[in-house]
């Protein structure tokens, strides 16, 4: 239950379902962070450049989701 | 619309909700599950319920399943503290690949007017990898045994 433990699995089920998880994961934290940044006054293009991708996918992927959340964008 | 088709569509319409709810940009066979355990259609829900497994057991299932496979990476939930996101502006759309999976199972199977919502639930349970069958499994379910009960109900029923 708790996380202390750390399974050294070698089943391929085991490696699969923890890249499938730490997919998801990043994804929630990604959601968080460029979240918890706009609300801070980060522009898009610091935001981009710190996950190191583009500013339209930054954009593309978080806009309409903190539009909607209210959440005061910098214009550039 | 047939009486399956109407009950696809509610089923897609209610996982749209589970997966927005769950943050997530598609809807995935997980979602459709719990939107199968939220729904009163009898029989289906009763094999469930049977297996204990209505939607919060499902739900607790599922939670359980992804902290257990991040332990595999040796990553822990509890290390992150980031605020919970606002949800996406939409409920999503698009099927992802776990869920289209199931759809085509259903369509490799069998003819269209033969359809119930129990062919829903069996294409999803029968998934032999991934989120739900690892779900299951750590929740104690007889994954085969829950398929045969869903089975029966198919047959029973009369047509």
């Amino acid at each position: 239950m708790s996380g202390a433990e750390i399974p050294s699995s070698q089943d391929p089920a085991d490696a699969l379902a923890a890249v499938a998880a730490l997919r998801r994961l990043a994804d929630q934290i990604e959601d968080a962070a460029v979240e918890q940044a706009m609300r801070a006054g980060w522009s898009w293009p610091q935001v981009a450049e710190a996950l190191g991708v583009t500013r339209q996918a930054v954009h593309k992927k978080h806009a309409k989701r903190l539009i909607a959340a209210g959440v005061t964008l910098r214009r550039r | 619309m047939s009486t399956f088709d109407k009950y696809l569509q509610t089923i897609i319409e209610n996982g749209a909700a589970e997966a927005h709810a769950d943050r997530s940009a598609t809807i995935e066979a997980h979602h459709l599950l719990l939107a199968i355990a939220g729904e009163p259609e009898s029989a289906t829900r009763q094999a469930l319920t049977e297996a204990g497994l209505d939607r919060q057991a499902i739900r607790d299932a599922l939670d359980r399943e992804f902290e257990h496979s991040l332990g595999g990476a040796g990553v822990s939930l509890a290390s992150f503290d980031l605020p919970r996101p606002s949800p996406a502006a939409k409920r999503p759309t698009q099927l992802g690949a776990s869920a289209k999976l199931a759809l085509e199972r259903i369509a490799r199977s069998h003819r269209k007017k033969d359809l119930r919502p129990a062919h829903l639930l069996l294409a999803i349970l029968r998934a032999e990898v991934g989120i739900v069958p690892r779900a299951l499994a750590m929740a104690g379910v007889d994954r085969a045994g829950l398929q045969d009960r869903v089975l029966q109900t198919l047959t029973t029923e009369t047509t």
